[in-house]
């Protein structure tokens, strides 16, 4: 279990702070991609397709389109900010950057960076979840959504914890992927339709699909974050979250480990 | 003089392959070991495990009296390591570079402000401190790595090439601050290509060949044991017999360099070719490292 240890060690906070200082000395340019996203997004999938859809039914309630789309663009956001990041920013700076070369020759160990990596995934989309929510609130201000602003702060730590499960399933595709080229395979094949299939812009009744999203974290995620929100029954939910999350975490971060012992340190 | 590491029958196997094989190495305070040997010999490998990058299959070192296996994080603290491709953070300065370094150390290095600035100053850094560190030439590069890898005052140094693609006058720089550090009572340990570097630099040399320890001790000692006292250098072209001479002795044929051949020889040896080939033209110098890695690559 000492995998587990290493994720409270203070090596791993090392690590999460250098990411953090490279993040904050590019704030102006970081900025951009959680405000200007959701204000798109809400514009295209709101404004655009809300203008045909109108409203539509969730838990049985009436509820406007674009009210519906808000906490979906916050599960949305969780997940595409953290499994970016622990696919593209981790592996240039594993394989073109030797960032994590450089920190192993200290007292950072690979369980420390895997760890550094899928806390710093949790951070960012933490910060980007709370970005975009201040854009939400602005939104709501303007009269253009109905959402329970009081429960925007207990959303943080939801996603944190499922951006940490994102991001120990996008260091798998890092640890196995040749180049970086391939990045292709697991966000067509994988991120899309998983960002897509989870009712986060829309509903999706497909008993199939219903059926999948059993096991799908982002599902629970986008439906956690909509009870909370716009009121409707949240509990089961995060606890789904909670639940795939420490799954994913407790089977994807020794398996990080393996696989990336194997790539990095050639053992 | 202290131990500072002390390492015993190290064994690694990579890809299902030994690639190194129970080496022993020990290196004292003030004191710089090279090893050395040609391309898969199980350098990089035993450096890596030194300063543990990997963890060994078997045997134990010890480092500044903390074994490594058990205490990792506390070894570590008193290692520096530079390695042989750069792997500098390029997101930050070069004075950043040494900033940050030392946030993955604890202790954290005392009154690091002065450190890094003492560092700069030291290894000519100061100007360039605001500049990314792929702006700056080979040499600097070097430099730049080398006082990271002081950044938190090991005790401990690895080199893992330290000149490799630098220009003549980069590579005494690096020489220069090796040598400075060696007084200052750090420990080194330096692999390298380049026979005169480790001749100059090393107090004491240890050889690997496949994995194994083949040699061990000055540079003086290590060519008296492995390659000889002498070497002939004659035409391979005017040379008949000369193999058959060679094979007599349970020989096989010895390293050719553009067309001349390289035969290290005893003194005993030398003068019984001198008797045989009495009208032949040669030449007979001191060995070198050289013919050692010409000598060990050839070896079956």
């Amino acid at each position: 279990m000492s995998w587990l240890v290493a994720a409270v060690d203070w090596q791993s906070r090392a690590v999460v702070g250098r990411h953090l200082r490279v993040y904050m000395r590019n704030w102006h340019t970081a900025l951009l991609p959680p405000v200007l996203e959701p204000i798109t997004m809400l514009l295209a999938f709101g404004v655009g397709l809300g203008g045909y859809v109108a409203s539509l039914t969730w838990q049985g309630h009436p509820v406007a389109y674009m009210t519906y789309v808000a906490p979906g663009l916050l599960a949305y956001a969780t997940f595409m900010t953290a499994i970016f990041q622990s696919l593209f920013g981790a592996f240039i700076r594993m394989r073109y950057q030797r960032t994590w070369e450089g920190q192993l020759t200290t007292q950072v160990e690979l369980a420390h960076v895997i760890w550094g990596e899928v806390m710093w995934a949790g951070l960012l989309a933490t910060m980007y979840v709370a970005l975009v929510a201040a854009v939400l609130t602005s939104f709501h201000a303007a009269g253009l959504v109905t959402l329970r602003l009081m429960w925007l702060p207990a959303l943080l730590p939801v996603s944190f914890v499922a951006a940490c499960a994102f991001g120990a399933l996008g260091l798998c595709f890092t640890a196995l992927l040749p180049t970086i080229d391939h990045m292709n395979l697991p966000v067509f094949l994988l991120v899309l339709p998983m960002g897509l299939l989870s009712s986060t812009y829309f509903p999706l009744e497909h008993p199939v699909l219903v059926v999948i999203n059993l096991a799908n974290p982002l599902y629970h995620l986008a439906q956690a974050f909509r009870g909370l929100l716009i009121g409707g029954p949240a509990a089961a939910p995060l606890a789904g979250v909670a639940l795939l999350s420490a799954i994913m975490l407790a089977v994807l971060v020794p398996l990080d480990l393996r696989l990336l012992r194997r790539r990095v340190l050639g053992e | 003089m202290s131990i500072l590491l002390e390492a015993r029958g190290l064994v690694k196997e990579l890809g299902g392959r030994r690639v190194v094989d129970g080496v022993d190495l020990r290196c004292a305070a003030g004191q710089v070991v090279g090893l050395l040997g040609p391309n898969g010999a199980g350098k990089t490998t035993t450096l890596r495990m030194l300063y543990g990058f990997l963890r060994p299959d078997a045997g134990r070192i010890d480092v500044n009296g903390v074994e490594l296996g058990r205490d990792l994080a506390r070894a570590k603290r008193s290692i520096g390591v530079c390695t042989q491709d750069d792997t500098f953070d390029g997101d930050f300065t070069v004075e950043q570079n040494l900033t940050i370094a030392a946030t993955y150390f604890r202790p954290r290095p005392e009154d690091l402000g002065r450190r890094v600035a003492e560092l700069l100053d030291r290894f000519e850094l100061a100007p360039h401190a605001r500049q990314k560190p792929e702006t700056l030439s080979g040499g600097y590069r070097r430099r730049l790595m080398i006082a990271r890898a002081l950044v938190h005052r090991p005790r401990l140094l690895f080199l893992d090439e330290p000149t490799t693609g630098l220009d003549p006058q980069a590579r005494m720089g690096v020489w220069d601050l090796v040598d400075s550090l060696r007084t200052e009572g750090l420990g080194i340990v330096l692999t390298t290509h380049y026979m005169d570097e480790a001749e100059r630099l090393s107090d004491s040399l240890t050889v690997l060949a496949r994995g194994r320890v083949v040699a061990h001790g000055t540079a003086k000692v290590v060519l008296g044991d492995l390659v000889g006292e002498h070497v002939i250098v004659l035409d391979a072209a005017a040379a008949p017999g000369v193999a058959a001479w060679l094979r007599e002795r349970g020989r096989g044929e010895p390293a050719g360099v553009l067309g001349a051949w390289h035969v290290p020889v005893s003194g005993e040896e030398l003068a019984d070719f001198a008797r045989a080939f009495a009208s032949l033209r040669y030449e007979v110098r001191v060995p070198t490292l050289d013919d050692l890695f010409l000598k060990l690559a050839l070896e079956p």
